[in-house]
């Protein structure tokens, strides 16, 4: 494969935009500006992706990551102060050794880029990424693909469990502290009133 | 190259956009109306965003300024890019791409993306309400949208759009996954929340996310979503109804003619079928349709099997 | 674009999400580092199956499964969040530090 001068440009642009946005999400007021902001440093890199040939994996990058991302900015408006950004914000902690780690990573990193031999062999001519994908999803490492696809549902049956709010005994945020007995009144069920206190609804 | 690979599909794009949104300004009061006794209903599109460019564009106190700037355009942006992925005959396609089914599943993600992006750089309330429900809604549409995409796909053994309509020589797929068409029309309307899934710039927000805009945005973005409805009846076209396949005719006509059947069923829909209140919505969308989508990929695979 | 180049930008993408992943007080946004990561990882993944694999195909299997990593990531993060929250009323890792005894 050897790259255009308009692939070169491409990447340039893309590289350069992957990097600025991936930086904007952690130095905005706004969370749901960061979401989308790291929405943008993967559309990025899903169009190298492309430029790579990897037409798959870069188209479904974008798919994914929208999704994904959509999710957490909703997640950001349901949790968290300041969603919209309104007011100036600044929370991190520990900055100084975040910075410092972070540029060591990234110079250790690029020195490995660097300075190693990475062996040259590109894709063949006549390569097909899509179809060789497939075949390798469904035959060799159908077992990892399996696996992964397990995993997921794993996922989804123990995080409906964990954020599920109704349990055998009622709803899950009532446990820590009962209802008083009447509107509005004391929390019932204290160790001093043992007696008396097993009025849950059986459902 | 840069003539036929850049500037031609850039340009046939554009024009299906133009000519497209007006299309469909036109068929939707053909069909309110019911006839064309009203003289004026070719102009009267015209004369409105001749109307809505001589406005102000008002702006409301503290937007987010790069996506309330930016909302209309991208999502009409995302519109054409549809319209660039497809196929008028074997070789005059816009963007060729090896997996554009699955861009165009993109494509339907980034509108929810944009969407909510338009509703909730407005600040405020109405245009933010609106916003969450459109996202409810898209996140229940996208899944069923994928499951159908992927059932048209299997005949094809491919995710390229032309070997999709290739596949379909002998029997299109609106005849051997007969429950492909009437879900993906629903997905249509979802992804351009119009008739009965016009959630998120319904009356009842007095206009939900666009309540808060005025002028030539609004003009875009009213374009935006016409030309996503054109977008959206090319592809179905083009995965169900065999696309430029068709005697006598040159494929291009073949593919405007089944465009334009799948558009005017979409707006006749949006007219006929009944609105539900939104929370309903999600629970038909993920209790009745998901499963039928099932029920349709695991049809498309079974018949695709059969006939292979 | 070279190898180089590309790892050079994957690098970057790393420093940036282990800076936000021990610099953010939020949840949220220390599971936006942590995505950040691994988008370096995949960009990092492809270029490797470009330029030095021959089209082994393991490459792009590479990058799929860490896509489904990031979807699991996001889902138990979410839901320990939601968990938390409920119990605690809180946002911020902070919130936490009891956990330590």
């Amino acid at each position: 494969m050897t790259p255009s001068l308009g692939t070169h440009i491409a990447f340039g642009v893309l590289a350069a935009f992957a990097v600025l946005t991936g930086w904007r999400v952690f130095c905005t007021d706004s969370m749901v500006r960061a979401s989308f902001f790291l929405l943008l440093s993967f559309i990025a890199v899903g169009a190298i992706m492309i430029l790579l040939t990897a037409e798959y994996l870069g188209v479904a990058m974008f798919c994914m990551m929208a999704v994904e991302m959509m999710v957490m900015a909703l997640f950001m408006v349901m949790f968290m102060m300041n969603p919209a950004g309104l007011n100036p914000m600044k929370m991190v902690h520990q900055e100084r050794v975040a910075i410092v780690v972070g540029v060591i990573a990234f110079v250790v990193l690029s020195a490995v880029a660097v300075l190693s031999e990475f062996p040259d062999a590109p894709l063949p001519a006549e390569h097909v990424p899509t179809i060789s994908l497939g075949r390798e999803l469904l035959g060799d490492s159908m077992l990892v693909f399996e696996t992964a696809g397990v995993v997921l549902l794993t996922t989804m049956v123990g995080v409906v469990v964990l954020s599920s709010r109704r349990g055998r005994y009622g709803c899950a945020d009532d446990g820590s502290m009962p209802p008083g007995l009447e509107p509005g009144g004391e929390p019932a069920g204290q160790p001093s009133e043992e007696e008396g206190e097993h009025t849950h609804h059986h459902h | 190259m840069i003539l036929d690979q850049l500037i031609l599909p850039w340009l046939l794009a554009w024009l299906m956009v133009g000519l497209g949104a007006y299309l469909v300004a036109v068929l939707d009061r053909l069909l309110a109306t019911g006839s064309a006794r009203d003289g004026s209903v070719w102009l009267a599109p015209l004369a409105s965003a001749a109307w809505l460019m001589t406005q102000q564009a008002t702006t409301t106190e503290a937007p987010d300024a790069p996506a309330w700037r930016l909302a209309p355009a991208l999502y009409l942006a995302l519109a054409a890019t549809g319209l660039a992925l497809v196929p008028w005959s074997p070789t005059l396609v816009g963007v060729d791409l090896a997996t554009s089914l699955v861009l165009w599943g993109s494509l339907e993600a980034l509108a929810t993306v944009v969407i909510f992006l338009h509703g909730w750089s407005a600040n405020a309330h109405l245009a933010l309400i609106g916003a969450y429900r459109y996202v409810a809604l898209g996140l229940s549409y996208l899944l069923i949208s994928m499951f159908v995409l992927i059932g048209v796909a299997l005949p094809a053994e491919s995710l390229r759009l032309t070997e999709v309509v290739a596949a379909q020589t002998s029997l299109w797929h609106v005849v051997s996954q007969p429950l492909g068409l009437p879900l993906f029309l629903m997905v249509g309307l979802g992804l351009t929340f119009w008739g009965p899934l016009d959630l998120a710039d319904s009356t009842d927000l007095s206009g939900g996310t666009a309540v808060e805009r005025s002028g030539p945005p609004r003009l875009v973005w009213a374009l935006a979503r016409a030309a996503m409805l054109v977008a959206f009846s090319a592809i179905a076209a083009t995965a169900f109804l065999g696309g430029w396949l068709g005697p006598w005719l040159p494929g291009p006509a073949w593919l405007l003619i089944k465009s334009l059947a799948v558009l005017v069923a979409l707006l006749w829909l949006g007219r006929r079928l009944p609105r539900f209140a939104p929370e309903r919505c999600v629970t038909l969308m993920w209790v009745v349709l998901l499963p039928l989508s099932f029920i349709d990929l695991i049809w498309a695979g079974a018949v695709a099997l059969w006939m292979a | 674009m070279t190898l180089t180049t590309l790892l050079i930008l994957a690098a970057a993408l790393i420093g940036i999400g282990l800076y936000g992943a021990l610099s953010q007080q939020s949840f949220v946004m220390l599971m936006m580092g942590l995505e950040l990561m691994l988008n370096g990882v995949m960009l990092a993944a492809v270029a490797f199956w470009a330029f030095s694999g021959t089209g082994a195909p393991e490459g792009q299997l590479l990058t799929i499964v860490v896509m489904a990593v990031m979807a699991i990531e996001m889902a138990l993060g979410f839901a320990l969040v939601v968990a938390v929250f409920r119990a605690k009323q809180a946002d911020m890792t902070e919130a936490l530090s009891e956990l330590k005894q």
